[in-house]
């Protein structure tokens, strides 16, 4: 009854079975965090708001000030964080990042914090290609009086930029409060994974496939008749165009021009909205397919500012006349969950109701299978310090190796597919308790 | 035996050619003789080039493949060439060369002809394209083929090709040229409704099993008149896989007890006061 709530806090920072999960709370990849947790008998995790987190550094305060109102509030709440008793293994504090996209407060919050006027402890360190890191830019009062707009790509070289800075601090602070926990993933991995270019280049120099680049592209000033030129120049015809710092099909392109007659095709998810006083970016449901070359230039020569990631067009291998690609989730010592996504069109990703089916029921031989594991696997142990990742894996129509097109560090929210009998979280949390704990 | 080859980027890159393959192929005869089925597939950058200079070789490489049954030019995915971007060229030749084939399969219409179009064996023609010209459509029902039992045509949309109308197709309905034609195809169609009415009480359908109208923008307009025709009630199939009408239509298809395939429903796409409607291959 006397106990303090500090006391308290601090008893569950030593406790055996701790977990801190960095997040947006009550979404489905939290929920299934902790419903991981429960099936194996742990106790809940501490979640941690993004939009606290950006509030924090925002004024000023401390990770240890954060925690412990945290604590505080979720020990009154629903979600009473227990301080279990009995564990049978020798856990230490793990630390989990999970996604902070969607949620338009803490999206307006990354981009302030990404502003060259933000306040707070700022720190660009973890940004992979810092001079490469500029888009159109706006003051962080600006990103602040942003209103939602659906589908929206709001400002994403300056966004990246904050959430790189959220990283660093997260990264300092807890190695200053809590030197004994071990982040899950990394957070300087997940500053690299999530941007495509330093990715690709971490990737490539490490011997794991990824496809080609159109070369002389790197940069932010490179724009549609750059992109056009190097075409023109070494021989390739078609390519997928990223937004660099892109999630699932957000900012992805599938370009292509006919070097005889000269007729371009855009396949993608981007859409321009004409209808204010400047044009802007969306995501739309569903993929357009353009055809005229001003919005085509449009389009390219915008995600070239904010900055782009540029590779040949693999001709991906089809099934049932459908082409496909595989995500593929490993932990460090093994591979799990694998779901193959079937599309009519070159974009397969999940979002656009395209249809997937387990690998186990498609036409892949045990021979393919392993070789997808064995180079996703390849491409997660270039990051030493990450424990899992969801890996997108194109297999070539041509029936040779397979390549890494995407790492994704928050890859693993995948519904309705097991894997040993477990959901991801389930696996990964198991994977975990086996070969990190004593 | 099915044989496939294909030329992909990489290798038409470093110099393979179709044509060295073909008379690789062909450089051991015995083998060739299980031959059943060839496909060509990507004959290196399709979108840039015809396959000319390996239809000679091609041609010398028949009477070494006495078994083959069936021959496939053009079998590429959106993947490696989108269709209406695939350079065909005169293949009318190629399927004179190769008297002992019953079906011929054809992938892309741009620069497509088929000249001379005579083959006394041959019980399959099939073209799959974004947009049939009339040009061919006139070549094929010009042409002499005493055999041939089933026909599907991908007509398209004018954007990728296709510069006829409905009656450009009229003669395949009621002067069908082809005597023992027991399957009709004229599929993937931006005129699909147009079709369907004018195929209701065709003709040729008293000749037809199955009538193959899938792929294309049907709607409720043309099922109407389709559902309404006795000639209709008479096929042993109907293929309407793929296709706008609604879900009473589809209702009224299964009280009929028909076999009729209404799998694939689309959504019209509303843009506006537009509504807009694709075939499948258009996409």
């Amino acid at each position: 009854m006397n106990r303090s709530p500090s006391s308290s806090y601090q008893q569950w920072l030593a406790s055996a079975s701790a977990c801190i999960l960095f997040g947006n709370p009550n979404n489905k990849r939290t929920a299934g965090w902790q419903q991981a947790r429960a099936h194996h008998h742990l106790s809940s995790a501490l979640v941690v708001p993004y939009i606290r987190i950006l509030h924090t550094i925002r004024v000023g305060e401390s990770l240890d000030d954060l925690l412990q109102a945290v604590f505080q509030r979720q020990s009154h709440q629903s979600h009473p964080i227990e301080v279990a008793s009995s564990i049978s293994h020798q856990v230490p504090l793990l630390l989990r990042l999970d996604a902070p996209g969607d949620h338009f407060a803490v999206e307006r919050e990354l981009i302030a914090l990404g502003a060259s006027d933000a306040e707070g402890d700022i720190d660009d360190r973890l940004v992979p290609l810092d001079a490469y890191t500029v888009g159109h830019l706006i003051s962080a009062t600006e990103a602040r009086r942003l209103q939602p707009q659906h589908g929206r790509i709001w400002y994403p070289a300056q966004w990246f930029r904050g959430y790189c800075r959220l990283l660093s601090w997260l990264q300092r602070e807890v190695s200053i409060l809590l030197p004994q926990a071990q982040w899950m993933n990394d957070p300087a991995d997940i500053a690299v994974m999530f941007d495509k270019r330093r990715c690709h280049q971490w990737l490539h120099a490490a011997g794991v496939a990824v496809p080609p680049l159109v070369p002389d592209l790197l940069g932010q000033q490179s724009n549609y008749e750059q992109l056009r030129l190097s075409m023109e120049q070494h021989r390739i015809y078609r390519v997928f165009i990223k937004l660099f710092c892109g999630s699932a099909a957000s900012g992805v392109i599938a370009y292509q021009y006919n070097p005889r007659t000269g007729a371009e095709i855009a396949t993608t998810t981007i859409g321009i909205d004409h209808s204010g006083h400047e044009p802007f970016y969306y995501n739309s449901g569903r993929l357009r397919r353009y055809t005229d070359s001003a919005t085509i230039v449009q389009i390219i020569d915008w995600l070239g500012r904010e900055g782009m990631h540029v590779e040949r067009w693999i001709s991906k291998d089809s099934w049932q006349n459908k082409a496909y690609d595989i995500r593929q989730l490993v932990c460090r010592y093994e591979s799990g969950h694998a779901v193959m996504r079937l599309s009519h069109t070159p974009i397969t990703n999940l979002h656009l109701r395209n249809e997937r089916l387990l690998v186990d029921q498609s036409h892949l031989s045990a021979e393919q299978v392993l070789q997808i594991q064995h180079i996703a696997s390849a491409g997660l142990h270039c990051f030493p310090n990450s424990f899992c990742a969801g890996i997108d894996v194109l297999v070539p129509s041509s029936g040779g190796h397979p390549y890494i097109i995407d790492m994704n560090p928050f890859g693993d929210l995948l519904y309705y597919v097991e894997h040993q009998g477990l959901g991801t979280y389930a696996w990964e949390l198991q994977q975990w308790l086996e070969h990190e704990c004593i | 035996m099915e044989v496939k080859f294909s030329v992909d980027y990489d290798q038409n890159e470093k110099g393979v050619r179709l044509k060295d393959l073909i008379t690789g192929l062909v450089s051991d005869p015995e083998p060739c003789r299980g031959i059943t089925s060839l496909i060509i597939g990507d004959w290196g950058a399709a979108y840039e080039d015809t396959m000319d200079d390996a239809i000679p070789a091609l041609i010398e490489a028949s009477p070494l493949l006495p078994n083959l049954k069936s021959l496939y030019i053009g079998d590429m995915s959106s993947e490696e060439c989108e269709v209406s971007w695939i350079n065909q060229t005169n293949l009318g030749p190629l399927l004179a060369a190769y008297p002992q084939i019953e079906s011929f399969t054809i992938q892309g219409s741009t620069g497509l002809s088929l000249e001379p179009l005579h083959h006394d064996k041959l019980h399959t023609l099939t073209i799959i394209c974004g947009g049939l010209p009339k040009s061919v459509l006139n070549e094929i029902y010009n042409a002499h083929l005493p055999e041939l039992t089933t026909l599907t045509l991908y007509l398209g949309v004018e954007d990728y090709g296709f510069d006829g109308s409905i009656e450009d197709i009229l003669p395949f309905l009621n002067q069908n040229p082809f005597p023992k034609l027991k399957y009709l195809g004229l599929t993937d169609s931006e005129i699909q409704d147009e079709i369907a009415i004018a195929a209701a009480n065709a003709p040729v359908l008293e000749q037809l099993d199955t009538l193959d109208l899938s792929n294309g923008t049907l709607s409720d307009k043309g099922a109407e008149a389709l559902i309404n025709s006795d000639a209709v009630k008479k096929l042993k199939h109907l293929n309407l896989n793929y296709h706008y009408m609604s879900d009473t239509m589809i209702k009224r298809w299964k009280d009929t007890g028909l076999s009729v395939d209404t799998g694939d429903q689309q959504e019209v796409d509303e843009d506006g006061e537009y509504e807009w409607r694709y075939p499948a291959l258009t996409e």
